[in-house]
């Protein structure tokens, strides 16, 4: 298992490498002079020259990339060409919230797929009916859904959950980003709760879609080992449906379901862009969308580097947890 | 042995409803078995023995499909089929079952250990339980995955979990059904003192009389649902009273069968396509079905001085053969290597070494071996889906065109989305045969062949998932024959059937020999089907042929030690 892990971790490093090169070659390949964007387009010729020389564009290639890649190592992404402040200083605050955002919303589709998944394969005229619905949420996209649950929860239910923001009270100083974590830290119930329930919209707008796939895979990976030889083995030595279930057949299912899962983070992390928009969330998304809007190439650059990474990570993640549940991978 | 009655099944009744179709899986059986004793219910695939075997064991699917009536009482409680809440109760603690498959029938995600510790209650009691089905390092076996085991060593597993819990009565479905024949002498073995140290009853499922006379005090013989005979096991197989039990005796092919003669009671298909190839050889007209039961039809009697190779196609005689003296099929000094990396390093599998042979104009040549030992490799070099790294490999034959392979399962080597005649006039359309003609005269080529396998013309535009796992082996053979190739290839055609379906593939796959002269290659684990159809049986172990014997006196004259094991799995 060790062996598994450590080579799982030295492609993690290997797929890091490229990502990096290939975000950087788009940043040279891209049609915008990062010059100009820096100092405006009535900017003098030698306030041009002092801009090259200054983020280093008279550089070989090869050396640009060198310290892009020495600096994303240490967490420096250069300065924003848009706001002229270190990159990593202005995501410092925004990666947490992210972060937070992302893990909340994967909890939730782990949570909406495995209680959806039992009533998925429910027989009859209900089954169908609620394969219906769940088939549109998933379709539907998640800035729509994002819409709808704003409309629903804050508008005609008169703001039972807040739908922007991600506190009624603002960070704490010695916070570490995370505002749940914060609340807790600081043992303080009413900000963890308040955070929680900024949390749970947007979350639930990103989760929907990846929680029915899910659903749809583990009922029906659960169907179909349920019929299995070895179930008939388990029922022979007298074991009831729930064991079976809970004993052999989640076991079983899992892993289709954790390899989509790691499939369906990947789009989480990109529809977060668009949830961020909705719901105000001062996160990596939202940054993204106005650094594109002004072509600010480092900014974009780091943010998809870090979003690059957090997917990386997570498919490794999944990796690991596919072969702590199948002995088949780990031994093969 | 205490003469008590474990079992009792009274007027039992099992229907399966589907697609508005009532169907009788059993119907009326009654049946007891005493505690000791083995109960052998044995019949052909569709004859209810399983669905017997689920009944009594509560584990028919409860979703609405099947019916009951009747009585069952498992060590003197009265249970309702199908739907008894105390099921439960008896299920793993009464009867517990050992069943066909040992490759899937253990959940693949768990321990050996961690399944059986929980029937057994600790480490130690699971391993004096794996001792007692013979498994030696039973503390290691413990600690694997059901993947990291041979399946012989899987099924002794399943017969540990089944008896672990200390039954009164052992369902044992097919339980070898699915092994290689070397080690299923081994588990029967293992199994038959297994239970006899346990002392409980057994209700023994199988297609296999042989198998059931074996292991079995009683034997009882069922047909389209129903016990048609039944009584002790030396009585029933040596005075066989009912016709069905007789024509299942006759289907068991022995080492002592006669091989210039078709096997089995005579069978609609093959007598008919006996009586076209006479028809085409203009012989005089023979009641070839007489002749077949009185025993005076030979294979010899579909042999002309020239075999007429269009006889298949229902065209005019293409190629008339008489004294050919080129082999068939030549293989040269082939080599064959598969690497595969583990853990970085290059592992070498010299899977065949320098072998050579050949095979004759209307000569059929058997290949045994154990798994491993190379034999479907080269079968597969053979016919050219896989290149060997050295030698060569000839099959220009004089007659024929090309090889053609049939392969163990049917079922899986055709095309599911295309009909039977598509699936046929894929061959025809790649040989000279086929070249320009019009696809009506192709499904007549197509119609005349399903003749010859016994099939009929409603088969044509049926697809494979429509037909039975015996009619998706006669479509293969069709398929392999509507244009005879030079040389017919065979990976274990027969292993998957039931004995009366593989006896008349077995017939029609000699007959097919002798009257077109197609040379036969078979690649089988069974030393009787091996003699029965081949002239010579080339033994394998480890990549090279070690051995070549004459198929009449093989029993006797065998020599290997892998050979030896095969001759006495067929005498078990």
């Amino acid at each position: 298992m060790l062996v598994f892990v450590a080579k799982r971790l030295g492609s993690l490093v290997v797929v890091l490498f490229f990502l990096t090169l290939l975000v950087f070659t788009l940043g040279k390949v891209a049609d915008s002079d990062p010059v100009r964007t820096y100092v405006g387009v009535n900017a003098s010729a030698e306030a041009v020259t002092a801009a090259r020389e200054e983020l280093g564009l008279d550089d070989p290639v090869p050396v640009q990339f060198a310290s892009f890649l020495g600096g994303a190592v240490h967490g420096d992404f250069g300065i924003s060409l848009a706001s002229k402040r270190p990159i990593a200083d202005e995501l410092s605050s925004r990666l947490p919230a992210t972060l937070e955002l992302a893990g909340w919303a994967l909890m939730l589709t782990v949570v909406i797929g495995v209680s959806l998944a039992s009533l998925y394969s429910r027989p009859g005229r209900v089954g169908a009916f609620l394969r219906f619905v769940f088939f549109s949420a998933a379709s539907a996209p998640s800035f729509l859904i994002a819409m709808l649950s704003v409309l629903v929860f804050y508008k005609w239910l008169g703001g039972v959950l807040p739908a922007a923001g991600r506190s009624s009270y603002g960070p704490y100083e010695d916070g570490t980003g995370f505002y749940v974590i914060d609340g807790i830290l600081h043992a303080s119930p009413t900000y963890t709760w308040d955070a929680i329930q900024h949390l749970l919209l947007p979350a639930l707008a990103a989760s929907v879609g990846a929680g029915v796939a899910l659903a749809r895979v583990l009922a029906d990976g659960i169907s179909s080992s349920l019929s299995s030889p070895w179930a008939r083995t388990a029922r022979a030595l007298g074991e009831n449906e729930g064991t079976i279930v809970r004993r052999h057949a989640l076991r079983n299912a899992s892993s289709p379901a954790l390899s989509l899962l790691a499939v369906q983070a990947g789009f989480m992390v990109s529809s977060l862009v668009v949830v961020e928009q909705v719901f105000s969330w001062n996160g990596l998304g939202s940054y993204l969308s106005g650094a594109i809007g002004v072509g600010d190439f480092p900014a974009i650059a780091a943010v998809c580097l870090i979003l690059g990474a957090v997917y990386v990570v997570l498919n490794t993640l999944v990796d690991v947890a596919l072969a702590a549940v199948d002995p088949r991978v780990r031994l093969s | 042995m205490a003469d008590t009655t474990v079992l009792t099944v009274s007027d039992l009744t099992v229907t399966y409803r589907g697609r508005g179709r009532v169907v009788a899986a059993v119907s009326d059986v009654s049946l007891t078995i005493d505690a000791g004793r083995c109960l052998g219910l044995v019949g052909e695939s569709g004859s209810g023995k399983s669905t017997i075997g689920a009944a009594v064991q509560g584990i028919i699917p409860a979703d609405g499909t099947a019916e009951a009536t009747g009585r069952i009482a498992i060590a003197g409680r009265e249970l309702a089929p199908l739907t008894d809440p105390a099921w439960s109760e008896v299920r793993g603690r009464e009867v517990t079952s050992v069943f066909q498959d040992p490759m899937r029938s253990l959940d693949p995600t768990m321990t050996i250990g961690r399944m059986l510790n929980r029937y057994t209650g600790s480490a130690e009691a699971s391993v004096a339980a794996l001792e007692r089905v013979q498994i030696r390092r039973a503390g290691e076996v413990l600690k694997k995955y059901p993947h990291q085991l041979s399946g012989g060593m899987r099924q002794r597993v399943m017969i540990a979990l089944a008896l672990a819990p200390g039954p009164r009565l052992l369902i044992a479905d097919e339980p070898t059904t699915a092994l290689d024949v070397s080690v299923q002498a081994e588990v029967l073995g293992v199994l038959r003192e297994s239970i006899e140290d346990a002392g409980c009853a057994v209700l023994f499922v199988t297609h296999d009389l042989g198998v059931a006379r074996h292991m079995c005090d009683d034997i009882a013989v069922m047909k389209d649902g129903t016990v048609v005979e039944s009584g002790p096991a030396e009585d029933v197989i040596a005075r066989p009273s009912d016709a069905y039990t007789r024509r299942l005796m006759a289907s068991r092919i022995t080492l002592d069968t006669d091989r210039t003669r078709p096997v089995g009671a005579p069978e609609g298909a093959v007598v008919a396509s006996m009586e076209d190839v006479l028809r085409g050889l203009e012989r005089p007209a023979l009641d070839v079905a007489a002749a077949w039961s009185a025993g005076d039809l030979t294979w010899q009697d579909f042999t002309g001085p020239t075999a007429s190779v269009g006889a298949a196609s229902g065209r005019e005689d293409v190629h008339l053969v008489e004294h050919v003296t080129r082999a068939s099929l030549a293989v040269n000094e082939v080599n064959k290597t598969y690497s595969t990396r583990v853990r970085g390093r290059r592992v070498d599998n010299h899977v065949l070494k320098d072998v050579s042979f050949e095979i004759g104009y209307r000569e059929a040549v058997a290949l045994v071996g154990e798994s491993g030992s190379g034999k479907s490799t080269l079968l597969r070099i053979a016919g050219g889906i896989e290149t060997a790294d050295t030698g060569t490999v000839d099959a220009q034959g004089v007659a024929g065109e090309g090889t053609q392979v049939v392969f163990q399962d049917a079922g899986a080597s055709l095309t599911p989305w295309r009909t039977v005649d598509e699936l046929l006039r894929e061959r025809i359309e790649h040989t000279r045969t086929g070249r320009g003609l019009s696809r009506a005269q192709m499904r007549d080529m197509a119609r005349s062949t399903l003749e010859l396998v016994g099939l009929d013309d409603s088969v044509l535009d049926a697809r494979p998932t429509q037909l039975s796992g015996g009619q998706q082996q006669r479509v293969a053979i069709a398929r392999a024959v509507v244009v005879p190739p030079s040389v017919l290839l065979c990976d274990e055609p027969t292993s998957a059937l039931d004995v009366s379906v593989a006896c008349s593939v077995l017939n029609l796959i000699n007959l097919l020999r002798h009257s077109l002269g197609i040379s036969i290659m078979f690649v089988t684990h069974d030393l009787a089907a091996a003699r029965l159809i081949a002239d010579r049986v080339l033994v394998m172990t480890g990549g090279e042929i070690v051995e070549t014997v004459p198929a009449e006196r093989l029993a006797q004259d065998i020599t290997t030690d892998y050979g030896r094991r095969l001759v006495d799995a067929v005498l078990a």
